[in-house]
């Protein structure tokens, strides 16, 4: 009997991370600034030339501007406000990074991850996590940035639960909410011992 | 709780410095920008001032120094993240709201001024002599005739070089977008002449009606109306719709 071979053809959820967002609304608004530029030199010296910038190329620019923030922020907003979607993981994949901008909270399913410190150029592995536990909570809870990075150790599966159903969910349920909190004080107390 | 607080009111101050400094360009640029807008407007005489023009001009000066403002202020206080509501707000005024509303209000003010003398003359290479010609006091061609006179009160080459209504409105601009290219591009060739015939219809939307007209025109007024003749048959060589002086620049 001939083996068959069997692929996993799930699309892979499309990520934007911290850097990437930035560059997109600094470079938005550079096209904003270029536009108003353009703007004003048509209306200083009316040409052929600053008319048909102004009319012609202010126009493109300025729906790329718009395209570029309107993207993000539906990005964000959708990414704050997913519920339990499933992702795999490749190892060494990077989930995020120390000091990124915290929008979502991680349940793992299956694999291992690697907690890692950075300071002063110095890589410290800080915990490891498996199936069963959670991480990526202490930035929602405290509205602060990712305090160090979390990489996949091995093939996994999380949930991904948004910043806003996670803090919802906390509300919701006292019990699950005393869980986490006792998980955030106790990684608190372990980073404030290091 | 004593670095909590010098940590809150250094943050507080410096949030007050840019707002200081934000406000502060935006007054000396407000200062610098709008009178250039009026005195663009003052150039034809104060009888003659659309209040269209002048209401965009300085609506699109005002919106135009607010936006740089705006995304200044943003770039340098918040370096490109977006993450509280305040943050948030200034991006989206700066980099979406303003410059909708310019391209907006801006469009008003192309559609105008693309119809104006002045902006027919900056292309100084090809059409400064039909200018010179136009608003020359001692030329008897018909340019300066309508313009001295002012038969044609303003925008002079446009009311005479654009057909009736929206279409004919569409189609010089999107004819002067093809000039434009030419032009800055140096492919345009010397001498200037009309694409098509000069259609009767452009001198007709106006002198059909008049009495005056009528009565110098009376033997061949039904030829023009039908088409049989046109007024470039008369007008090209004696009355002249130009006198163009062969003085013009050679592309290179």
């Amino acid at each position: 009997m001939t083996p068959t071979v069997t692929r996993d053809v799930t699309p892979k959820p499309f990520k934007l991370n911290s850097a990437t967002t930035r560059t997109l609304l600094i470079v938005a608004q550079l096209l904003a600034l270029v536009v108003f530029i353009l703007a004003l030199e048509f209306l200083r010296r009316t040409t052929g030339g600053t008319l048909f910038l102004f009319s012609t190329i202010g126009p493109v620019l300025a729906l790329i501007a718009v395209a570029a923030v309107l993207g993000v922020a539906t990005y964000r907003f959708l990414r704050r406000h997913s519920l339990f979607e499933v992702e795999d993981i490749e190892p060494g994949q990077v989930i995020f990074r120390q000091g990124e901008e915290g929008d979502c909270a991680y349940f793992i399913h299956d694999g291992q991850f690697a907690v890692i410190r950075e300071e002063n150029g110095t890589e410290t592995v800080i915990a490891r996590l498996s199936t069963g536990q959670y991480f990526g909570e202490m930035a929602l809870i405290g509205n602060a940035a990712r305090n160090a990075t979390v990489r996949a150790v091995t093939p996994a599966r999380v949930a991904i639960l948004g910043k806003q159903n996670f803090l919802t969910m906390l509300s919701l349920m006292p019990r699950t909410q005393e869980d986490i909190m006792q998980t955030v004080n106790a990684r608190a107390m372990r980073k404030a011992k290091k | 709780m004593n670095e909590d607080f010098s940590e809150a009111k250094a943050e507080g101050v410096c949030t007050a410095w840019y707002f200081a400094a934000a406000l502060r360009l935006l007054v000396l640029s407000a200062g610098v920008f709008l009178p250039l807008a009026a005195q663009a407007q003052d150039e034809g005489a104060r009888f003659q001032q659309d209040p269209v023009q002048q209401v965009a001009a300085r609506v699109l000066v005002v919106l135009a120094v607010i936006g740089i403002v705006v995304v200044v202020y943003s770039l340098a206080r918040y370096r490109g993240s977006a993450v509280e509501p305040a943050s948030w707000g200034v991006l989206l005024a700066g980099a979406v709201a303003l410059p909708l509303l310019i391209t907006g209000v801006g469009t008003i003010l192309v559609f105008q001024r693309a119809e104006r003398v002045e902006f027919c003359a900056s292309c100084h290479l090809t059409m400064q002599p039909f200018v010179d010609d136009l608003k020359n006091p001692k030329s008897n061609s018909l340019a300066a005739l309508h313009f001295r006179n002012r038969y044609i009160p303003d925008d002079q080459c446009y009311a005479c070089h654009t057909s009736y209504g929206l279409f004919g409105t569409v189609e010089a601009k999107k004819e002067g977008l093809n000039d434009v290219y030419r032009y800055y591009t140096r492919t345009f060739h010397l001498p200037i002449t009309l694409k098509h015939p000069y259609p009767n219809n452009d001198c007709l939307k106006c002198h059909a009606g008049s009495e005056k007209w009528i009565a110098s025109h009376q033997d061949y007024k039904d030829a023009l109306f039908s088409g049989e003749a046109t007024c470039m048959q008369c007008h090209a060589e004696s009355n002249p719709a130009h006198n163009i002086a062969q003085n013009v620049a050679t592309p290179h």
